[in-house]
């Protein structure tokens, strides 16, 4: 419910409309009513001072005529003459019958010393004479003296008209009342209210006519009291009930006195027509008020509308959603706007799907890739755990395939790639099950419904499918994989793990040449043992927690010198002595064995010299793993070593296995190669257990040749095992190589290998590995010697 | 009243001026002027003393002419006792009249010298006026004494043959008509002038 909100545009477009229609009539109405009080102001005024105007008219007229009734009195001759003669009796009569003829409310004759003669029939009989201050009757009235008085509390209009005969002897004061009467009169002539007010000092102002209603009647005597009319202006007065525009006329009075007409108009009375004018225009207003509004909101809905409905489509857009459609029924431009939203999400929907594919699928071979695998075997795995069933993945590793990619190609290789994709996808006829490229030539499987069991006869299909020879333009090619099969929840509940597993099981396979193997945790180094171990063989390194211990090698040819094998013992702290088979292995796995071997180079030349020093020359044997064959660092340090130690490179002799030069024969030769050059002697070990090969051991550089012992162990009990020794000692020796002999245990089997010409022996029978120390003193005591006399009876 | 003490007053600067011989009767000139030094007309002096009375001069009866709408003189004096004619010049009729103490009488409607001249008996301001014509008016001074004068347009007025003797020098003036303007003592023994400053402001 944002629709209040003024940020909205329909809320804008309505409050805009709005507004405008809202200052128009706002406007109109304000016009009407100032013009109207502009109009009735001015009309009033004009009005008023009409009103002035003919009041001034009428009041001279009157005057004019009561002073012309007053005249004839003043001029009759028989009045005088009554005057003259002091006749009181006749001048009252004659002031009656005048006053009567000319309907006045006062008539009195004021002689020229201010005595008052007074008509005896009229309203008003008399005054106090200090009412007539104002009048001198010993000089004549040139002009009728018109004013009004306030006698009484009443209110008159007088003029005094001088009598004379010839010269002034008195004044006839004539005096008409100004009543309700009279200023009803006036206000119907001159067509605005009147109102006679008088003020004699010290009372205040006091209306003594008025066609006012009482309350602004009050209102205006206030006015009076405050001084808010000025003479002959036209002033505003609010009154109680309507406010009336005044005017003010003084009308002459005596000292003392001061009385005036207020002329007024009822500015109520001429505004109603206005006020009922802006009362229809308010309702009209108020109408079109409605109806804007209504009519603006109806627009801007129309507007704002389609537009909240884009904006929901973008939206659905913004999430992924493209399937609905904008719901635009108008025709217009926002329709316009519409279709174009459509045509975008749509192009968007297209263009998403392409980068999908790139995000998700192999581009080489179409397969899902190494992103969209992840998924599906999250995926699986979360089903997995919720219905409680297995689910396996298989890793497949091809062989030999970046031998392909070197000596083939790239192009071939990607051929290939493509071919093995094919045949993967048609072994797995599942719907459920995947097939994806990692990356190089690694391919994985996931059989989202198989224990490790089934799994392993898929496996099996894949590896046969993957047999037949291919064909790849004109080159047939035998492709092998090895595959490592890894199952959730058996071993692994996760993607990473999962994956890891297999990895190792399909590194086991390879070494293995098994085609595919299971996840063992035997195979894998990563273990928590392991790992232990690893830090602990380390610390053993630096720590020197290693030792050397020798086994002697006995002559039996009645060479005098003296020959070792230097074997590596790891005494642990804590541990105790661990075997060797315990260590070297992982050691050699892990690559460690370098330092290892380093170690034992480095103790083994050390004790060479030292033993030298001592007068006691011994030849040294010191084992070399395949790895350290490979390393090519490894003839300098060696170097290093003998020109530190001052030791005879003839005095080392190092020992390497078959298998260690078959992993890489062109490096490893090349590194035999320079380290004969440096002078040491070369043995090969064990021989008889690996894949020997007489080929590789022509072109080998090495003087010695050691028979494993498993075959010197059973040769009083196998004679095959005679025949091959008695073989190889014969073979070694056509090829002018000397033989050494291990597990020598009796007498017996050293009475053998004198009697087959083997050149050494070296066993239990003779010595256990010892300390240098106690070699020392096995040397001296040439027991080993005596017995090789004693037995061989040489 | 005290209005009118006030405003009279008089400045006496007699020069008596000697006439050769002995003389039995001598002419009395006085210059009236107003305040404001102008010569003022119509202005009546006369002589009384406890041996004056009115006495019959011989000669034309005295008249007050009405020429058109106005009397003719303006300001008349007689002795008591004498007659007056009211000849009208005009061609139309007047009617005079007076409500005066000292003469009421009233000529109605006529054309030409009315039959009869009025007599005025009594000594006395008498003021006239004509009833069909408001603006007219005539003054009207009876006196007990032959020896007066009315001041011309240059405000000299001469009193001639009066007996050498002591009197009261008397001026009236129309404007100021209730009082006389002002009382002198003079002794009348040759040819004098005599000069009278008289404040000619109407009353108000």
């Amino acid at each position: 419910m944002r629709f209040f909100q003024f940020r909205s545009l329909q809320s804008r477009i309505f409050v805009f409309f709005f507004l405008l229609i809202l200052v128009t009539q706002l406007g109109s109405i304000l016009i009407t009513s100032t013009l109207g009080l502009s109009i009735v102001n001015k009309t009033l005024s004009e009005e008023l001072n009409t009103g002035e105007r003919v009041f001034n008219r009428l009041f001279e007229q009157n005057t004019a005529l009561i002073t012309q009734g007053a005249r004839i009195l003043a001029a009759d001759y028989g009045f005088r003459d009554a005057i003259s003669s002091k006749d009181a009796e006749t001048i009252v009569s004659a002031l009656d019958n005048h006053g009567d003829r000319i309907k006045a409310d006062l008539m009195l004759f004021v002689d020229i010393d201010g005595r008052i003669i007074s008509s005896s029939t009229l309203a008003t009989q008399s005054i106090d004479a200090g009412e007539l201050g104002w009048l001198d009757p010993k000089r004549p009235q040139n002009k009728a003296s018109a004013l009004i008085e306030r006698i009484n509390g009443k209110l008159y209009q007088l003029i005094a008209v001088t009598v004379s005969a010839p010269l002034p002897i008195g004044s006839v004061v004539v005096g008409f009342r100004i009543d309700e009467a009279q200023a009803r009169d006036i206000s119907k002539i001159t067509n605005t209210e009147v109102s006679y007010v008088s003020q004699k000092a010290p009372a205040g102002w006091q209306v003594n006519a008025s066609t006012l209603p009482p309350a602004p009647l009050d209102t205006l005597q206030k006015a009076l009291a405050g001084k808010m009319l000025k003479n002959d202006s036209i002033t505003l007065l609010p009154t109680e009930v309507g406010d009336y525009l005044s005017l003010r006329l003084t009308l002459s009075s005596p000292a003392g006195q001061q009385t005036v007409v207020i002329l007024q108009k009822s500015l109520d009375d001429s505004l109603a027509p206005f006020l009922d004018l802006r009362g229809k225009l308010l309702f009209l207003g108020v109408i079109g008020l409605i109806l804007s509004g209504l009519s603006s909101f109806a627009i801007a809905r129309s507007i704002t509308r389609p537009i909240k409905k884009l904006a929901h489509f973008a939206q659905n857009i913004a999430q992924g959603n493209y399937t609905e459609r904008p719901d635009i029924k108008v025709k217009n431009e926002i329709a316009d706007l519409a279709d174009s939203f459509d045509h975008m999400s749509t192009e968007i929907a297209s263009r998403e799907s392409r980068i999908m594919d790139l995000a998700y699928r192999d581009t080489l071979t179409g397969l899902p890739n190494r992103t969209m695998f992840h998924d599906r075997l999250n995926q699986a795995i979360h089903t997995t755990q919720r219905v409680g069933k297995p689910l396996t993945i298989m890793l497949m590793d091809l062989d030999r395939f970046k031998y392909v990619n070197d000596s083939l190609g790239h192009h071939i290789g990607d051929l290939l790639l493509q071919e093995v994709a094919q045949r993967l996808l048609k072994s797995l006829p599942r719907k459920s099950d995947t097939v994806a490229r990692l990356g190089g030539d690694e391919f994985v499987v996931l059989l989202p419904t198989d224990d490790i069991d089934h799994a392993q006869k898929v496996a099996r299909t894949l590896l046969a499918a993957l047999e037949a020879p291919m064909m790849l333009e004109g080159q047939m090619l035998d492709m092998r994989g090895s595959i490592g099969l890894a199952s959730a929840p058996l071993h692994g509940n996760d993607s990473a793990t999962l994956l890891r597993c297999a990895d190792i099981a399909m590194y086991q396979a390879k070494r293995n040449n098994s085609g595919y193997a299971e996840y063992d945790v035997s195979f894998d180094h990563n273990t928590l043992e392991h790992l232990s171990l690893m830090s602990e063989l380390r610390e053993a390194v630096e720590h020197n927690q290693l030792t050397l211990y020798y086994q002697p090698k006995v002559n039996l040819n009645h060479s005098s010198t003296h020959a070792v094998e230097a074997l590596v013992r790891w005494i642990h702290p804590q541990r105790g002595f661990v075997p060797p088979d315990k260590f070297i292995p992982f050691a050699e796995q892990t690559g460690y064995i370098k330092a290892i071997t380093a170690w034992v180079l480095n103790e083994g030349v050390a004790q060479c010299a030292e033993w030298s020093r001592k007068g006691l020359e011994v030849s040294i044997s010191i084992n070399i793993s395949a790895r350290d064959l490979l390393n090519v660092d490894l003839p300098t340090y060696f170097s290093g070593l003998l020109e530190q130690y001052g030791c005879q490179a003839d005095k080392i002799c190092l020992e390497i296995t078959e298998s260690a030069i078959l992993d890489d024969p062109d490096r490893a030769l090349d590194n035999l190669k320079r380290l004969e050059a440096i002078g040491c002697k070369l043995s090969v070990d064990d021989y008889g257990t690996g894949y020997s090969s007489l080929a590789y051991l022509k072109r080998l550089p090495v003087g010695e040749l050691k028979i494993d012992r498993s075959f010197v162990m059973n040769m009083t009990n196998d004679p095959n095992d005679v025949v091959i020794v008695r073989s190889t000692i014969d073979l070694a020796h056509n090829l002018g190589l000397r033989v050494v002999a291990e597990g020598v245990e009796t007498e017996e089997i050293l009475n053998q290998l004198c009697l087959l010409g083997c050149d050494q022996a070296q066993g239990y029978l003779f010595s256990k590995p010892v300390p240098a120390d106690d070699f020392y003193a096995w040397a001296e005591s040439q027991s080993g010697p005596e017995m090789v006399r004693r037995v061989c009876k040489i | 009243m005290n209005l009118l003490h006030t405003c009279l007053r008089l400045i006496v600067a007699a020069i008596l001026t000697a006439s050769s011989g002995i003389a039995y009767a001598s002419n009395l000139t006085v210059q009236v002027n107003a305040s404001n030094r102008a010569p003022l007309e119509d202005v009546v002096v006369y002589l009384i003393s406890n041996k004056t009375t009115a006495i019959s001069v011989p000669g034309p009866r005295p008249e007050i002419q009405q020429i058109n709408k106005a009397f003719v003189p303006l300001v008349s004096v007689v002795q008591t006792g004498s007659l007056v004619d009211f000849p009208n010049k005009d061609k139309f009729r007047h009617h005079v009249y007076s409500f005066s103490e000292a003469k009421k009488f009233e000529i109605k409607l006529y054309a030409d010298t009315p039959s009869k001249p009025i007599l005025f008996d009594k000594p006395g301001y008498v003021v006239m006026g004509c009833n069909i014509h408001d603006n007219m008016i005539s003054h009207l001074l009876i006196i007990d004494t032959p020896y007066f004068a009315k001041s011309d347009a240059r405000g000299r007025a001469m009193i001639s043959n009066v007996p050498n003797g002591d009197y009261s020098l008397i001026a009236w003036y129309y404007q100021r008509p209730d009082k006389n303007a002002l009382t002198l003592p003079v002794s009348v023994k040759t040819d004098a002038t005599q000069m009278l400053v008289i404040d000619a402001s109407p009353g108000i």
